[in-house]
């Protein structure tokens, strides 16, 4: 299935949980990372149930030093 | 990462500055760019950088990553000092004609801001004399735009219910913050408190040593800012998303105050990370073991501290900070004139304005902190003419009750 990380289509060969993408795609800080499924903003609390699916946009977003503080960051 | 862990790591990288081990001080105020083009692109937020101290600074920004992520939170801002902290966040959230609900027995400092300054710029706020959270549902009405607690009442010593109180915000749709300066990050997590913004002031267990002035926001991420009571942070949001409630703070309230720290004094603050875990542990196993020890002599007439099983707040202390209860606590010997003559007495401990640091401190708060509050104002906040505040420091605890135990033998003398 594919999915958009941050504006980026990525395959994955299954569905995954938050938690589990946020390992897969070695996301860093992703105790402070602010995550968007589909425009929603997701807590932390739902990481371990709430599942990725064919088709979904996933935005990983950073507050940041420097410049006006917020990021998109998938490096 | 754990706790101890990431105190020590979080944020930094030492291969982006030259393998340095320890976190390099940036004392610069600004910083300079290749090109028009360039400073052109990063102040419109459309690059990475830096600007301008004031705004943000390589050594702040790896202190706010660090605790971002000690928190859990989305992002944290570091300011001069704690009450910088609480200013930029109230002047972020309210403006003139709307309402805040506070509790009641909280920093004098916070009191005069909300109570003084505050209500100069139109914006009223509601004490509630209560730890209950009906009673804080009560206080808010339809012009409240948010609702300020401390853990650990200071110096009350009383623990609300944070948790319930998050549910009242949670039901208005305004944010819950938490003044968690007297717990640290490392007892209670702010994400874990249920609060949308966790403060500190980190010029206390933080920093540790009584080295520098500091204080710090963190958004936990749990308040929806796209669909919240905020106008212009909800307009924000169309861009930042939930990093609107931060990007609001950093680019205007902030900057336009000119709260930032000092970088040498964000580095005291990232040393004082590093052992934060450790002397936490001893901060409280020192206060409880002299809070037992106050509560079993004869000439003291009553003790304050959370963390003993006798204090009607213990159960909190069990369920919300681990059976933690902080490093203060206050006691009464009956009289200010006994006050005075107990301090006067001491030895080791310090006689000061401060809390959190390594040493023992204590102060007369009637007299000092609260001195331009009324008598009645003081009975309000829970500030006895008798009482004493002790912060407790990390040395030998059989040394701390050695001088105390001098020090009221004297001050009964009398």
């Amino acid at each position: 299935m594919k999915i958009d990380v941050n504006g980026k289509s990525v395959d994955l060969e299954k569905q995954f949980t938050i938690s589990e993408l946020l390992k897969k795609m070695e996301v860093k800080m992703p105790d402070m990372v602010s995550v968007e499924l589909n425009g929603k903003i997701i807590r932390k609390d739902q990481y371990d149930e709430m599942v990725v699916k064919d088709g979904d946009k996933v935005e990983f977003l950073y507050f940041m030093g420097g410049g006006n503080g917020f990021f998109r960051r998938t490096d | 990462m754990k706790a101890e862990t990431r105190g020590i790591h979080g944020g930094y990288e030492e291969s982006r500055f030259l393998g340095s081990s320890a976190v390099p001080i940036f004392s610069t105020v600004s910083y300079a760019h290749l090109t028009a083009e360039e400073i052109e692109e990063v102040f419109a937020g459309k690059k990475p950088g830096y600007i301008y101290t004031r705004i943000s600074n390589p050594t702040t920004s790896i202190l706010e990553t660090r605790i971002a992520e000690l928190e859990g939170g989305i992002g944290c801002i570091a300011t001069s000092s704690g009450m910088g902290a609480i200013s930029a966040t109230i002047m972020a959230l309210l403006k003139s004609g709307e309402h805040l609900v506070s509790a009641s027995g909280i920093f004098g400092g916070t009191i005069s801001l909300f109570d003084k300054t505050l209500k100069r710029f139109g914006v009223d706020t509601t004490f509630v004399d209560s730890d209950e959270a009906e009673d804080f549902e009560s206080a808010v009405n339809e012009k409240t735009k948010a609702i300020f607690i401390e853990a650990i009442g200071n110096p009350k010593m009383n623990v609300v219910d944070i948790p319930g109180i998050a549910e009242v915000a949670r039901k208005h749709n305004i944010p819950l913050i938490l003044d968690n300066t007297l717990i640290s990050p490392y007892i209670l997590k702010g994400y874990e408190s249920e609060a949308d913004i966790v403060i500190h002031s980190s010029t206390k267990y933080i920093n540790g040593h009584g080295t520098a002035m500091g204080g710090l926001l963190t958004d936990t991420g749990r308040y929806d800012w796209s669909s919240g009571s905020f106008d212009d942070i909800r307009e924000l949001s169309k861009e930042y998303r939930n990093l609107a409630f931060l990007v609001w703070v950093r680019n205007l309230i902030y900057r336009d105050l000119g709260c930032c720290p000092s970088p040498v004094n964000s580095f005291f603050m990232l040393q004082g990370l590093e052992t934060l875990c450790f002397r936490m542990e001893k901060h409280v196993e020192n206060a409880r073991r002299l809070a037992k020890w106050l509560e079993e002599n004869k000439d003291v007439k009553w003790v304050n501290y959370p963390g003993l099983p006798s204090s009607p707040y213990y159960g909190r202390v069990e369920k919300l900070f681990n059976g933690k209860g902080g490093g203060l606590l206050t006691f009464g010997l009956g009289s200010r004139e006994k006050a005075f003559r107990f301090i006067n007495s001491l030895e080791i401990a310090k006689n000061l304005a401060n809390l959190g640091d390594a040493k023992t401190l204590v102060i007369h708060p009637a007299s000092t902190i609260f001195h331009e509050f009324s008598d009645e104002e003081r009975e309000a906040m829970g500030v006895t003419e008798d009482m004493i505040r002790v912060s407790v420091g990390i040395e030998n605890i059989e040394d701390i009750i050695g001088d105390f135990d001098k020090a009221i033998t004297t001050a009964m003398e009398e």
